[in-house]
């Protein structure tokens, strides 16, 4: 009985070694669509995710102004991308979309990425343009009352959406993931795009 | 005579409080003090931690910095996937507790920048204590990619 046990765990375990992608994040490649959008890029430019396939990407919303959630986020990814092997780094790329087009013009957009590395790419858009790529991956964003200065600040989503470099969806990370398996996630995503 | 005697009872019992005060005062220590120096005019975030090593309890009440126009108390909270902050008006630490101001937790924010400051300097923020004396603590200027 207990070797039947065994050889049945062994099974369940080699096959779902099989099944592709283990995520040790959330996998949410069957639940969100692939990238699609239309964007303003660092420079003014206009941008749709075509502009971008053929690197994975992880897709971030926030807004310059955020001290600690945004910087945080981009602190940690950059430092994973970091410590990749050289061969691996340049074939991903951040996307930071600012949900705050007011204060987050193109020039300031570049500023803030430049930051960070080369590997963060500063987008964003007008109302219409948000709305578009925020439905589209079912989060929101609103703005808090401004202060005396005209200072506010932005509730918006936590999460950090991969995309393989066909811009298919694959894994979302939250805060409380842990750097290592978000490590192991996007080597993985990279090397799976390598070979296929 | 009397009299003599009890103001020097009284004036000694005051000195012994007040060193006791003082020397609770010096017991509260900061490691890890940190500023994630932004681009521009954008606001930064100090990180530290905050040993009260005293026997009483402490109460940041605010902070302020010469280098910078304003600086708040505030905490970033993640509820059903939406990252905010809000401000927190004090912060109180219990004898002998450690409370750590942490990325994507508690930090100070610090806006609109009225001094140069580059990645390494420091800059001292001065921590206001609830009827205690400030407390001064030297920060490092880090880079914003410094978690």
């Amino acid at each position: 009985m207990f070797y039947r046990l065994t050889l049945f765990a062994l099974l369940v375990l080699v096959l779902s070694g099989c099944t592709g992608n283990d995520w040790r994040t959330t996998d949410v490649s069957d639940v969100m669509p692939p990238l699609n959008f239309k964007l303003t890029d660092e420079q003014g430019k206009t941008v749709t995710e075509k502009d971008y396939v053929g690197k994975a990407t992880l897709l971030f919303f926030g807004y310059t102004h955020c001290p600690d959630v945004c910087p945080t986020t981009l602190a940690r990814l950059t430092s994973i991308i970091r410590q990749l092997d050289p061969a691996l780094r340049d074939k991903i790329q951040i996307l930071f979309v600012s949900v705050d087009p007011a204060r987050d013009t193109p020039k300031m957009l570049a500023s803030y990425t430049s930051a960070f590395g080369p590997e963060v790419v500063g987008l964003t858009g007008d109302k219409a343009e948000l709305a578009d790529i925020t439905n589209r991956f079912r989060i929101t964003y609103s703005y808090g009352e401004p202060d005396q200065d005209g200072n506010y600040t932005v509730t918006h989503s936590g999460a950090v959406f991969a995309f393989d470099r066909q811009g298919d969806p694959t894994f979302m990370v939250i805060q409380s993931d842990p750097t290592s398996d978000v490590k192991a996630d996007i080597t993985h995503l990279i090397e799976a795009g390598m070979n296929g | 005579m009397r009299r003599f005697l009890t103001s020097v009872a009284v004036g000694t019992l005051a000195l012994v409080l007040l060193s006791g005060l003082a020397h609770a005062d010096s017991a509260v220590t900061v490691s890890d003090a940190r500023l994630r120096l932004m681009p521009g005019d954008l606001p930064g975030a100090g990180y530290l931690t905050v040993h009260n090593g005293s026997d009483q309890a402490i109460t940041l009440v605010g902070a302020r910095c010469k280098a910078y126009k304003k600086v708040m108390m505030h905490m970033s909270m993640t509820k059903d996937g939406m990252s905010s902050m809000r401000p927190v008006p004090s912060v109180k630490i219990g004898p002998g507790e450690d409370f750590e101001f942490a990325p994507s937790g508690y930090h100070l924010m610090l806006m609109h920048r009225s001094a140069p400051l580059k990645v390494g300097d420091t800059v001292t923020v001065t921590l206001e204590l609830e009827g205690q004396d400030n407390l001064p603590v030297v920060f490092n200027v880090v880079s914003p990619a410094a978690m």
